[in-house]
C-alpha cells in the first residue's frame, strides 16, 4: 500500500487539508493557524506546489502584496486517495 | 505516485487521523461565519440608507400637509444625500468595487489572514438576483407609499414587508452558497417571528412621524446585526477548533 510522502509529511497534510474546505486561503491565515514560522511554511507551500498540488496566486491589496493558495484538482484528488489508502492500511491492520 | 513510501500494516498512520478529517469542515464554518465585514458593509448601506429615507418620507409627509417650506428642505437634503452617494460610487464602485470591503476586511480580519470560500459564478442566479432585487424594491417602495397614504395601517407595516424579506432573505442566503452559513437565517427567522408576534396582538411597532421608516428598517437592521454578530462569535469558535487541531509542534513543524 502505497502513502504519497508529499502529503504524509504532518504540515503539508495539515495545509491541504485546510484548503480542501475553502476556495482559497492566503499565506497568513496558514501560517497563523498551523502555528509556522514563514521560512517553514513557505518550503512547505513550494514543496506541493513543485508537486502540483497547489495553484498560486499573487496580488495586491491596495497596496499589500498578497498570496493565495487555492487546492488543484490534482491536489484535491491525491489527497482523497491518500486518505483512501491510509483508511486501508488502518482496516488491514485491524483485521 | 510521486516519491511514495511503502506503508507495512504495523508502520504508524498519523494520529489523530479522525480528528484531522475534521480540519476542512472547521475550515469552511470559519470562512462561511466571519462576517463582520459584511456587517460592518451593511451597518454602512443602512446608514446611508436612513439619511435617503429620512427626507423621502419627511419630504412626502410635508408635500400631504402641504408644507412647502419643510418640502424645500427635504428637497435639498436628499440632493446632498445623492451626491453624496454618486461620490461614494465613483470611488468605490465600477473598476474600485470590492476595495471598500477589503479595507474593511484588512481591518477587522487583518491579523488572521483571509479564507474564502467560492461566489456563485452562475449567469442564470445572476439574473434571479436582479429580478428578486427589483421585486423586494417594488414592495418596499409599494408598502411605503401606503403606510404614508394611510392605506396600510403602521402596525402592519412590517408583517406586510415580512412577506417581501423572508423569502427574499432565505433566496439570497441559498443563492450565495456555499459562502454564508445557517445561523445567518436567523436574520429572516427574527423577522417572520417579529411578524407573527405582531399580528397576534404584541405591540412591537412604532407610530409617529417616523413610523414608516422605522417599522421598515428598524427590525431589519436588528436583526441582520444579531445574525451577523452571533456568526462572527461562531467563527471564532471555529477558529480555535481548527487552530487545536491543525496547530503544530515544535519538531512536527520542520518536517522535511
Amino acid at each position: 500500500m502505497e502513502i504519497d510522502k508529499i502529503i504524509h509529511e504532518p504540515a503539508r497534510l495539515r495545509i491541504m487539508m485546510i484548503l480542501n474546505g475553502l476556495e482559497k486561503a492566503d499565506f497568513t491565515f496558514l501560517a497563523t493557524t498551523l502555528g509556522l514560522t514563514r521560512g517553514n511554511l513557505n518550503r512547505h507551500l513550494e514543496k506541493l506546489e513543485s508537486a502540483g498540488y497547489l495553484k498560486v496566486k499573487r496580488s495586491f491589496k491596495g497596496k499589500v502584496r498578497n498570496t493565495s493558495y487555492q487546492l488543484t484538482r490534482e491536489g484535491s484528488k491525491a489527497l482523497a486517495q491518500y486518505w483512501e489508502n491510509l483508511d486501508a492500511i488502518r482496516q488491514s491492520g485491524q483485521t | 505516485m510521486k516519491g511514495a513510501i511503502i506503508m507495512n500494516k504495523e508502520d504508524h498512520t498519523p494520529r489523530d487521523s479522525d480528528k484531522l478529517k475534521e480540519i476542512p469542515k472547521w475550515s469552511r464554518r470559519y470562512a462561511q461565519n466571519r462576517k463582520l465585514t459584511v456587517l460592518v458593509l451593511t451597518a454602512i448601506i443602512t446608514f446611508i440608507g436612513g439619511f435617503v429615507a429620512f427626507p423621502i418620507s419627511l419630504g412626502i409627509a410635508a408635500i400631504i400637509r402641504g408644507d412647502m417650506l419643510v418640502t424645500g428642505i427635504c428637497a435639498v437634503l436628499f440632493t446632498a444625500v445623492l451626491i453624496v452617494l454618486i461620490i461614494f460610487t465613483f470611488k468605490f464602485g465600477d473598476k474600485n468595487r470590492g476595495l471598500l470591503d477589503q479595507k474593511i476586511d484588512q481591518w477587522i480580519y487583518g491579523k488572521e489572514g483571509t479564507a474564502s470560500l467560492p461566489t456563485s459564478r452562475s449567469t442564470k442566479k445572476k439574473w434571479l438576483d436582479v429580478v428578486s432585487g427589483i421585486a423586494i424594491s417594488i414592495c418596499i417602495l409599494g408598502s411605503m407609499y401606503l403606510a404614508m397614504d394611510g392605506y396600510l395601517s403602521f402596525k402592519y407595516l412590517q408583517p406586510v414587508l415580512a412577506v417581501c424579506f423572508v423569502p427574499f432573505l432565505v433566496f439570497q442566503y441559498f443563492l450565495q452558497q456555499p459562502r454564508l452559513g445557517p445561523l445567518l437565517l436567523l436574520c429572516p427567522a427574527l423577522y417572520a417571528i417579529h411578524a407573527i408576534l405582531i399580528i397576534a396582538g404584541v405591540p412591537i411597532y412604532f407610530t409617529g412621524t417616523f413610523a414608516v421608516p422605522l417599522n421598515m428598517f428598524l427590525p431589519l437592521f436588528g436583526y441582520t446585526f444579531l445574525a451577523y454578530i452571533i456568526a462572527h462569535i461562531y467563527s471564532r469558535h471555529a477558529l480555535k477548533k481548527l487552530k487545536v487541531i491543525a496547530h503544530l509542534e515544535g519538531g512536527t513543524a520542520n518536517g522535511d
